[in-house]
């Protein structure tokens, strides 16, 4: 207070220290402004979308032809003819792996097959922090019936140092091969059969067709996990994992040589980029054949966008392909988008007769497309789950995109399957050809950034600012709100100076907070407890979700009451609501900002909620001394807005505008989300528990502060 | 006014840290460079004693850089960090006698000015259990202890020097300077405000102050030769302990280079280990330029706050302390609990700081965000260096302005 003193006497303080004061003095006003140019700015984003463009010059795509000919086809033909032969023999799951095998080999390829068990679920949240890599693929010991085989081809390259590695991915279920798997397996040998052929390779080719009996993302990050983690255990070990029926059904009874050369797992060098890719359900609707790419791995990850510029310049401008990304189909048809298009339109024609440089004025579909492409991004990336199994690479560094063919023609029809062919693989093929080009790993173009057309983006530096622009009352609030308090204190200081000094430790100058950071302290511990809670109550088998999430309440609230118990409630401890929700924003600040590093999208759907609801917290009981009209809109927009901020209300919300479904059981319902967001170890779900939720229940403290204790105190002296 | 639940609290610190080393296995601390520098890595040293059993030179390679004689000390012990935490609850209670010690010197002085009231007023936190407290309840003291490096021994001796220095054992303080030394060099700054404390005694007002008390107590006439003999008392510069302090030095330092040549004798030079501490890695033709900018900037900053501090020794070797984290080569989080403890015993004095509030958040802050940014750089890729680096910077400033508020 000395230096605020003596800063009041001076004539003219420092120009930054005086536009502190002059936006502290005006918080309310600053807070307002800042969280609707915020909201107004995430709406913009769309209009504010860039088209794509190559980065990376070694890239050049389409400059070479490519060689992928009719001759491929009919061999992609004759794959498929054996492949359905073999399955018509016997009905196991082992033929597949066991002809795909004999097909590379006949290629001249390196063969192996890797056998994987299927994931238990587990609880492991904090993995984000410790790295995907460094658990090593131990086997459990025992006997399995129930196992999966990838089998793997790899190509030496002719021009090639082996040190590093492209990697093809084809996902098909062993244990029923639908047709259209059928012919994603058969793109995928025509494609490995063609590079087994041409001299221009420099980097090896792995084509991995995995097992997805268990889902591609198991098979696909088992066999990674082995790649990057090489295991060093004794012989007797590695053979105590007996996957029964392989040693019989595979492998011939005498070739023990030969066996030991299939399982023997093999390794090409680094992994430069991965393309995963497979032929979906015939659409009916469109004329073209489409392709849809999907590339939001873990915790918002994108891979580079030079991979999806690549795919996307080859599939539209040299195959013919329709290019789609993931979308909200819900958004393309509601009313109120266009309405907000429409505006958006107009204000973009008035700011481009302005200035002509400024092309903001995009058209109403465009602008409901890109919204629509835009919040599924959004929705994915916070999510932090792998919408594919491309996501097992990210966790390795590489970049990978997924990419699913959809035909426009029926399976059977076999002159239109034979054009899909020939453009999927000569697309396939192109894709290879760039990446084989590259002289290091993928560095030019963005990884962080958010698709609103297959060839629109928009980088951090722009979809930052909305955020930014929400976050950046905080601060100011905070200290508004911790220096109006000391004044407080001052004067509360210098009426005790008298009087009793018992308290006057705590109470006194700049140390006040310390109280509302042990009622911080308490709910953050509080806060990790429940996170860790989901441990425990998994254990317990055989129980229905909605009884899991009941236990789950029970015990939080349980917990929450013993520590108030033990450390004191913070009602009874005095302390001032500002103080409070000082502390509560810094908090929040902090939180935010750190989880706009790990996952931007989770902060930017979390700071629309939140940091509305945290501005707007103030006690019922002041709010009742206020006028009717600020009362009532203050006390139901708070109240609404602490309603909204409780994660089971949030998460049906969500649930309820993504799906258009509004189900009744939220709270079983909610355990299955939070199970699902721990066993896929997404930070979204220490978000919700470590920054969310405490945020939440000091919102609700600071609701319900009985708030005259400070001046009763006061009348006291 | 001590604190209540004092011995119950300290012991729950213990018991927490026991716990998380019996089970905290999958933490990985030992890992994270914010914890264990290649100057105080335990594994670092592990492998130094295993080269050393093998019988070859742990300073041959670039693998360890530590001292000989912990290599010899804790080198069997290193799979057992429970040693670090009994070495942590050691300092904090000697952290807690110096408070004692500060406080019973603080009444003196506080009695010898007349202030019988402000005594009683506003001594009522016992400095030396927030400062304990502070050191065994410090995450980051946590961290570093559990993690298993060699900071809690330094931090040790750095405590013992201060001790020893506050309760006038020359030989206590001696054996403290010498060791801490030897371990990490830095510390040989505190040098002054050792001599100060052993010279003039605990932390007092300025000088100036009794001065002022000499001249009004001239005026008023009132037993004057019994004040004046009082306050020169406080005042003179006892050049006995001092002495006792050198010769107490000489005899523990050569001992100890005794000790350690005798170690290496069989495996290595001194000089070797001593190249080392100033390690750091650019190119070579800058290096000795490099190694003179980045330590000559501790040495200046010695004889300015020296002069200005010289009337409370105690707050000099916490600020030098600090000083001393802030731009010594490879900083760890330990360094900072130490010097987080030693601002503790200042409890009563720092009461009216500034910026508290912002200075806990920003600390809580940083070191949330130094993990996520490594994760970023390391397993990730999307990140890189500058924003680990940048983590630092923002310490390194939070660490400036707290030094700077608690002195102002």
């Amino acid at each position: 207070m000395a230096s605020s003193a003596t800063e009041e006497a001076k004539p003219k303080p420092r120009l930054i220290v005086r536009l502190g004061v002059f936006l502290a003095s005006h918080h309310i006003l600053f807070s307002a402004i800042c969280c609707t140019a915020g909201v107004i700015a995430l709406l913009f984003l769309p209009a504010l979308a860039k088209n794509t463009y190559l980065s990376e010059n070694a890239l050049i795509p389409g400059s070479a032809n490519t060689l992928f000919s009719t001759e491929d086809v009919l061999e992609a033909n004759r794959f498929a003819k054996g492949i359905e032969a073999a399955t018509g023999e016997s009905r196991g799951g082992t033929e597949i792996p066991k002809f795909i095998a004999q097909q590379m080999k006949n290629l001249g390829a390196e063969v192996y097959y890797h056998e994987f068990l299927p994931d238990s679920k587990c609880f492991h949240p904090l993995k984000f922090f410790t790295s995907m890599t460094n658990n090593m693929a131990v086997k459990p010991n025992g006997t399995y019936t129930n196992f999966g085989i990838n089998t793997i081809g790899i190509i030496r390259a002719p021009r090639g140092d082996g040190k590093e590695a492209i990697v093809l991915v084809t996902p098909y279920n062993s244990q029923r091969v639908q047709p259209n798997e059928l012919l994603s397996l058969s793109l995928g040998f025509s494609v490995f059969s063609l590079l087994s052929r041409v001299a221009w390779l420099s980097k090896d080719i792995v084509w991995l067709s995995a097992d997805s009996q268990f889902g591609e993302y198991t098979a696909v990050s088992a066999w990674l996990n082995q790649y990057h983690n090489p295991m060093f255990l004794s012989h007797p070990v590695t053979l105590a994992t007996k996957m029964y029926g392989a040693n019989r059904i595979i492998y011939k009874p005498d070739g023990t040589t030969e066996k030991a050369e299939l399982m023997a797992f093999k390794r090409a060098g680094t992994v430069a980029a991965a393309l995963i890719f497979k032929v979906g359900e015939t659409r009916k609707y469109g004329d073209r054949d489409s392709v849809t790419m999907y590339a939001e791995a873990s915790n918002g990850q994108m891979p580079n966008l030079d991979l999806l510029n690549v795919v996307h310049y080859l599939a539209v401008h040299r195959q013919g392909f329709r290019v789609n990304i993931e979308t909200f189909s819900s958004l393309l048809t509601s009313s109120w988008l266009k309405v907000i298009a429409e505006v958006f339109h107009n204000i973009g024609t008035v700011l481009r007769k302005v200035n002509p440089d400024w092309k903001l004025d995009v058209t109403v579909p465009d602008y409901v497309e890109g919204t629509a492409n835009l919040a599924s991004s959004i929705y994915n990336q916070a999510l932090g789950i792998p919408t594919g199994s491309h996501g097992a690479f990210r966790d390795y560094q590489v970049d990978a995109v997924s990419l699913e063919f959809g035909p426009a023609f029926h399976l059977r029809n076999e002159n239109a399957k034979s054009s899909f062919l020939l453009r999927g693989g000569r697309l396939t093929e192109g894709v290879v050809i760039s990446i084989n080009n590259l002289l290091e790993k993928f560095h030019q173009s963005f990884f962080l950034y958010m698709l609103t057309a297959p060839s629109k983006f928009i980088s951090v530096g722009v979809y930052m600012i909305p955020f930014a622009l929400l976050l950046a009352p905080l601060p100011i609030v905070a200290a508004a709100l911790a220096g109006s308090s000391k004044t407080k204190g001052k004067l509360l200081d210098e009426c005790k100076t008298k009087g009793s000094a018992d308290d006057l430790q705590i109470e006194c100058g700049s140390w006040k907070w310390l109280k509302s950071a042990r009622v911080l302290l308490v709910i953050q511990f509080w806060a990790v407890l429940v996170s860790l809670l989901p441990y425990y109550i998994s254990q317990i088998p055989g129980a229905m979700p909605i009884q899991y999430a009941v236990i789950w309440a029970v015990l939080s609230i349980a917990i929450l009451i013993i520590l108030y118990a033990m450390f004191g409630s913070p009602f009874h401890a005095g302390v001032e609501w500002k103080l409070l929700k000082a502390t509560m924003i810094t908090t929040i600040t902090l939180g935010m900002g750190l989880m706009s590093i790990i996952n931007f999208a989770t902060a930017q759907l979390g700071a629309l909620i939140l940091i509305p609801m945290c501005l707007f917290s103030r006690p019922l009981r002041e709010q009742l001394e206020m006028t009717f009209l600020p009362r009532t809109i203050l006390l139901v927009s708070s109240i609404l807005l602490t309603l909204l901020g409780f994660p089971p209300v949030a998460f049906l919300i969500m649930n309820g505008l993504s799906k258009g479904s509004w189900t009744v059981d939220i709270v079983g319902d909610f355990w299955l989300w939070m199970e699902f967001l721990w066993e896929w170890s997404s930070a979204t779900y220490l978000y919700v528990f470590l920054v969310h939720l405490p945020c939440w229940l000091l919102c609700i403290h600071v609701l319900l502060h009985p708030c005259h204790q400070p001046e009763s105190k006061m009348k006291q002296e | 006014m001590a604190i209540r639940h004092y011995w119950s609290m300290a012991a729950a610190a213990v018991g927490f840290r026991l716990v998380l080393v019996l089970f905290g296995g999958d933490l990985h601390l030992a890992s994270r460079p914010e914890v264990s520098t290649p100057l105080t890595s335990i594994r670092r040293l592990a492998e130094g004693y295993w080269l050393k059993q093998a019988s070859m030179s742990p300073y041959s390679g670039s693998m360890y850089h530590g001292s000989p004689l912990l290599l010899s000390v804790l080198g069997p012990l290193t799979n057992k960090s429970l040693i670090f935490v009994a070495v942590d609850f050691i300092a904090a209670m000697l952290i807690r006698a110096t408070g004692r010690k500060l406080q019973i010197a603080r009444n003196r002085s506080l009695k010898s000015l007349d202030l019988t009231e402000a005594v009683s007023n506003s001594v009522n936190v016992s400095a030396g259990d927030i400062a304990s407290l502070i050191y065994l309840w410090n995450p980051w003291a946590i961290v570093t202890c559990v993690g298993s490096c060699t900071s809690p021994v330094e931090n040790l001796m750095v405590v013992i020097i201060i001790y020893g220095a506050c309760s006038r054992l020359a030989p206590l303080a001696a054996f403290g300077y010498v060791m801490a030394t030897h371990l990490s060099l830095y510390p040989a700054i505190l040098i002054v405000p050792i001599i100060l404390l052993l010279g003039y005694g605990p932390d007092t007002p300025p000088t100036k102050v009794f001065r002022l008390k000499n001249s009004n107590a001239s005026k008023t006439d009132v037993s004057y030769d019994e004040k004046s003999s009082s306050s020169r008392d406080v005042r003179q510069f006892s050049w006995k302990p001092v002495l006792h302090f050198t010769l107490w030095l000489l005899f523990w330092s050569s001992y100890v280079l005794l000790l350690s040549s005798i170690i290496l004798n069989k495996v290595g030079g001194l000089q070797e280990m001593f190249k080392k501490y100033f390690f750091a890695e650019v190119f070579d033709f800058f290096r000795s330029f490099f190694l003179i900018v980045f330590n000559m900037n501790i040495i200046f900053m010695v004889l300015p706050l020296a002069i200005r501090l010289k009337h409370r020794p105690c707050f000099l070797a916490f600020v030098y302390t600090g000083i001393v984290a802030m731009l010594k080569s490879y900083p760890s989080v330990g360094d900072s609990a130490l010097y987080l403890g030693l601002l503790g015993l200042f409890a009563n004095e720092l009461a009216e700081m500034h910026f508290t509030f912002f200075l806990f958040f920003g600390y809580i802050g940083v070191s949330l965000l130094s993990p996520v940014m490594h994760n970023l750089w390391i397993w990730r890729g999307t990140g890189n260096a500058n924003f680990y680096f940048a983590t630092g910077l923002a310490y390194t400033c939070l660490q400036t302005v707290l030094v700077i508020e608690s002195s102002a």
